[in-house]
């Protein structure tokens, strides 16, 4: 177990002066950081670029230390995935696995067993400057595995990574997690995120401003839910403006129709059915409550814009 | 497995990639061609060289050909050290060594000890070529002792330049600054030593234009205890015979051996301990 407790870390830039050109002063970093991890947990990392991600990230994994605040370990078995490691060679991802086992004092079989696990065990003895992206981050996150870590980070994992892959990387982190690792993803795939976090910590500015479950954050910083609806039949699609569809189409006979759930919003199928109905000649077929999406809470707590200017949380403070 | 061992081997590693490395195979043929170029010139009985220095002695020799080492062996170990702090530093590679659960000390001295074998491994390689060279142009091998204090020297030499580039590397942000700090190091005291020297002498009120006086020659001696290619020179003058040996003593080039060997090091690791990734 890992707990921050009021973490303050903030980063030395350099601010040369006429009378001391080696002079810094302190910079962006994170603020205030209470965060707890659980084994068995997942935990998403969001934010916009510039909100402290990457820096909690090396804290949490000691690459840091805080300005001010505590950190309690319970264990410092981290395995550490930063974004994109360039792994420029010469070498091969044998040759990697073996160094880092040496580093760990483990038989250099365990580096090409988690080769094996990624996906790399074919091209562990190629040069690795013949190996793509996606490969390069199957190799990190390799080297992150090894010694069998109780608190994973990893910074973007997904990029690069195909479908497949990234699929095969979902049911390996939930595996892991199944076992009691603790795991937080730092990603900007919000839409790949949500499909496998148990909880997402929202940062913005170097602070964390919202955790917890998607729909617990959702609610918490005032996204609508959405409502899913589908029917047969004759609808006045222009008389539903009044509900501020998000979505509305229709497919042949049916129609599909995405509502922000407002209080004004009818929740219940015979409500919905005897409104559409007073419309034209619409039949309800299915209505479903939509949970709060990542890209709406992170909207939602940045300033509900997807301007650069108002998303680029670094530049303003 | 011991730290000490875990040490070795990491060090082995890093040695084994940079030996196999495109640099070393630019490397390695020009030290060649220096190192033993120069055994093989410096020993044959028809040179004559400027200021009728004596080459009959495969001892003399071998002091020659020092100056060859300090031109390529220095160089090698700036092309191999100058960026290998920073370009992991850039590729996320340090990161991930320093979440291993190895010290950073340890993990420093390995690295040091990776770039400094696999720039000894050339030069060990061309001077015993150059050995070789001198026997069969001579007929004769420098002593047993004359090879030691060679090897040991140049071994030094070597550390001393391998902590500068490590230390310089470990400054730099980027491959520009890496290449600026670690050519700028080799050509302080490469290129532009003498040059200190001769400012260091006119301070002082020795006449610097007369580099044959007694006078000049003191004050070189003791500026070049502040050079790692200054150190390396009288170290090895201490094997020459009458006038040619230093006139420094022997305790102040032990302690200047010993703060060049330690000092850097020290400041390597150091930084190595506060260095964010």
């Amino acid at each position: 177990m890992l707990e921050f407790i009021d973490v303050t870390h903030l980063h030395k830039v350099a601010s040369p002066r006429l009378t001391n050109p080696f002079a810094v002063r302190s910079g962006e970093g994170v603020r205030g950081i209470h965060l707890t991890l659980e084994p068995g947990r997942i935990l998403g990392l969001v934010g916009p670029n510039g909100a402290g991600k990457t820096t909690l990230l090396h804290l949490l994994a000691g690459l840091l230390k805080p300005d001010l605040g505590t950190i309690e370990r319970v264990d410092d078995a981290i395995g550490l995935m930063p974004e994109r490691v360039a792994w420029p060679g010469p070498g091969t991802p044998s040759e990697v696995m073996r160094r880092l086992c040496t580093m760990r004092e483990l038989p250099s079989n365990i580096g090409e067993e988690m080769l094996s696990t990624v996906g790399l065990s074919k091209r562990m003895h190629d040069d690795l400057s013949t190996l793509s992206q996606g490969m390069k981050q199957r190799l990190s996150l390799a080297a992150s595995l090894l010694g069998n870590p109780s608190i994973l980070l990893l910074d973007e994992p997904m990029n690069g990574l195909d479908p497949v892959a990234q699929s095969a990387f979902r049911s390996l982190l939930r595996q892991l997690a199944d076992q009691g690792t603790s795991i937080v993803v730092s990603s900007h795939n919000l839409n790949e995120l949500e499909r496998f976090v148990d909880e997402i910590c929202v940062m913005h500015r170097g602070r964390i401003v919202a955790k917890g479950d998607v729909m617990e954050v959702g609610r918490r910083v005032g996204v609508d839910e959405k409502l899913l609806v589908e029917g047969r039949g004759e609808v006045d699609l222009d008389a539903l403006a009044r509900w501020n569809p998000i979505y509305a189409a229709t497919r042949g006979e049916g129609w599909q129709l995405t509502l922000e759930s407002g209080e004004e919003t009818p929740w219940e199928n015979a409500e919905m059915q005897s409104l559409l109905t007073g419309l034209g000649s619409a039949t309800v077929v299915q209505i479903e409550r939509a949970g709060h999406d990542l890209e709406s809470i992170l909207e939602a707590v940045t300033g509900t814009a997807t301007s650069f200017g108002l998303l680029d949380g670094g530049e303003e403070e | 497995m011991s730290r000490i061992s875990v040490i070795l081997r990491l060090a082995g590693l890093d040695a084994w990639r940079l030996i196999r490395g495109q640099r070393m195979m630019v490397m390695f043929p020009l030290i060649l061609l220096f190192i033993t170029g120069a055994c093989w010139g410096f020993a044959d009985p028809r040179i004559e060289l400027p200021g009728n220095i004596p080459t009959d002695d495969p001892a003399v020799v071998l002091y020659l050909a020092s100056a060859f080492v300090l031109f390529s062996s220095t160089l090698g170990v700036v092309l191999l050290g100058f960026d290998a702090v920073s370009r992991r530093r850039m590729t996320g590679e340090l990161a991930i060594d320093f979440c291993q659960p190895m010290r950073r000390d340890d993990l420093a001295l390995a690295q040091l000890l990776g770039v400094w074998a696999a720039a000894c491994a050339p030069t060990a390689i061309a001077t015993g070529l150059g050995i070789i060279a001198i026997h069969s142009q001579m007929g004769e091998m420098p002593a047993v002792a004359d090879i030691a204090v060679f090897t040991l020297a140049t071994g030094l030499l070597l550390w001393w330049y391998t902590n500068l580039q490590m230390l310089a590397s470990s400054w730099a942000r980027d491959l520009g600054s890496s290449v600026s700090l670690g050519v700028g190091t080799w050509m302080l005291f490469t290129m532009i030593w003498l040059l200190v020297t001769a400012i260091v002498a006119t301070t002082m009120g020795v006449d610097a234009t007369d580099t044959s006086s007694a006078a000049f020659d003191a004050v070189s001696e003791r500026v070049d205890l502040f050079s790692p290619n200054g150190l390396y020179q009288l170290l090895l003058e201490t094997r020459l015979p009458g006038d040619a040996a230093p006139s420094v003593s022997g305790g102040l080039l032990a302690m200047s051996t010993a703060v060049w060997t330690l000092g850097p090091t020290v400041a390597f690791l150091s930084r190595m301990r506060s260095i964010r990734p």
